[in-house]
């Protein structure tokens, strides 16, 4: 008995005060993925890492948005998403405090997304935020002025277009000249 | 698959105001009853993590029970297998009325990892009508201990749905490259991520352009490896300092046309050291 009141004595008072004052997690904690829309490109690469599809990138049914969505309570906080944001826009927060009473869809997450539509087939197929990044990037990666003038149109133009364009060049035998 | 369908007196006995006025009069000590429903056992060891001395919830009466019949609060975790389905409905129905169900952990929430197996049914509110949700994967003792508060109306819940529809311009992204050439730095940072992972090769990074920076002219092979090697030197974590070595060798090299000698020779340089 005394030894006891000797080791209690030697720790003492170890509880948290948690939740009558806050709690510091510690260093590199994993908790909730913090979205900021106005980063966000759509470029879906979350939405791909994502193990449990916490995130999902998808058209809207009229096809005029893309929706992003996360649901907290399917997360897993892998950091997976965190990893792969090419803008930093989804990042683990130390936010642990999540829980929510009674209406589950406070857990959820949305940004709508301008899309591009192709300028061939007039369909969407990606956020045009998406299309404005990749041509920053162009623009400051050492890229001939020609070749940028080119990107401003095939930027917008969808990969199945883009498919064709080249089969149909390949196949009249027409010339590509890449500088 | 049709599953359990509430019956309508155990639906009456559990209306809001029946909930609330439960919990008026369980505030300062209630009784928790938990269900494994196929759960990893990730989230029970949390769950025991947050009865040890060290979160001490009998501060505000929080208090397991060996049989649903004791309880008023049910907790349960995992994603719901087929061969759980049947005992969490004999628990449920065990409880005396009104209940609180509290789902935990992802698993619960919503079937999380687990969502689209075969052999789930992916979340307890799909059996079960469930009050209180405690995402986490598993949650910390201190996300269950608010989650169970909040239920409790201690504390006020903190999330709420979000939804961006305006759209406002993207600032610019891409910072102008140190050597006039994005990819270098695009190659860095997958080379840094790949050699300490995401959290620390950022860090890596950084540390690395600004050892670059310091040597006054980023072009110059010779300055940069005097500077690169000093930060090396005065690197207190030998992961940075080895690191830091290999991505001048490898990717800067690449980038800016070096002779042999103006690669840092790894085994020569001492670091770590303090
Ligand atoms: S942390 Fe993992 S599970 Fe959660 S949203 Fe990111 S990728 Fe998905
Ligand atoms: S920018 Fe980041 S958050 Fe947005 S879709 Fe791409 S990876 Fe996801
Ligand atoms: S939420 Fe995570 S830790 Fe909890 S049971 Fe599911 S997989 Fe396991």
């Amino acid at each position: 008995m005394m030894k006891l009141l000797d080791i209690s004595k030697k720790y003492g008072d170890t509880t948290h005060k948690y939740p009558f004052e806050p709690y510091h997690v510690a260093d590199n904690f994993r908790g909730k993925p913090a979205y900021i829309f106005d980063l966000c490109i759509g470029c879906a690469a979350c939405g791909i890492a994502c193990p449990s599809n916490a995130i999902t990138v998808q058209l809207n049914a009229e096809q005029n948005k893309l929706i992003w969505e996360f649901d907290c309570g399917r997360c897993i906080f892998c950091g997976r998403c965190d990893e792969v944001c090419p803008t930093g826009a989804i990042r683990l927060s130390e936010e642990f405090e999540l829980a929510v009473k009674f209406d589950k869809s406070a857990l959820i997450q949305r940004g709508e997304l301008e899309v591009q539509c192709c300028t061939e087939c007039k369909k969407p197929f990606t956020a045009k935020r998406l299309v404005q990044y990749s041509f920053d990037c162009l623009s400051k990666a050492n890229v001939s002025q020609n070749r940028l003038e080119e990107a401003k149109d095939y930027l917008r133009v969808c990969p199945t277009c883009k498919k064709n364009a080249t089969v149909s060049n390949f196949t009249t035998g027409k010339e590509v000249v890449i500088e | 698959m049709k599953t359990y369908e509430v019956p309508q007196e155990i639906k009456d006995a559990n209306a809001l105001e029946e909930k609330l006025s439960l919990l008026k009069h369980i505030g300062r000590s209630f009784s928790v009853y938990r269900v494994d429903c196929g759960s990893c056992n990730g989230c029970e060891i949390e769950i025991f993590a947050a009865i040890t001395p060290m979160w001490d919830p009998e501060r505000f009466g929080f208090k397991l029970v060996a049989n649903p019949r004791h309880a008023d609060i049910l907790l349960c975790t995992g994603p719901v297998t087929r061969q759980m389905y049947y005992p969490l409905l004999r628990a449920y129905e065990a409880t005396p009325d009104p209940k609180l169900v509290v789902a935990l952990g992802a698993c619960g929430s919503t079937g999380g990892i687990f969502y689209d197996a075969y052999s789930v049914l992916s979340g307890v509110d799909k059996i079960i009508p469930v009050d209180v949700y405690i995402p986490g994967c598993p949650p910390h003792p201190a996300s269950i201990i608010y989650g169970l508060t909040t239920a409790l109306g201690v504390m006020d819940q903190k999330l709420q749905k979000e939804s961006h529809i305006e759209e406002n311009e993207i600032p610019s992204l891409i910072k102008e490259s140190l050597i006039g050439n994005t990819l270098f730095e695009r190659d860095l940072l997958v080379e840094a991520k790949k050699l300490m992972s995401y959290v620390f090769g950022r860090k890596l990074y950084d540390k690395y352009l600004d050892a670059l920076i310091k040597s006054g002219d980023v072009k110059n092979p010779k300055a940069t490896k005097i500077s690169v090697t000093e930060a090396i030197q005065t690197e207190e974590d030998p992961r940075y300092a080895e690191c830091m070595g290999i991505l001048h060798n490898e990717i800067y090299t690449h980038y800016i046309a070096c002779q042999e000698e103006d690669k840092i020779s790894l085994h020569r340089v001492q670091w770590g050291k303090k």
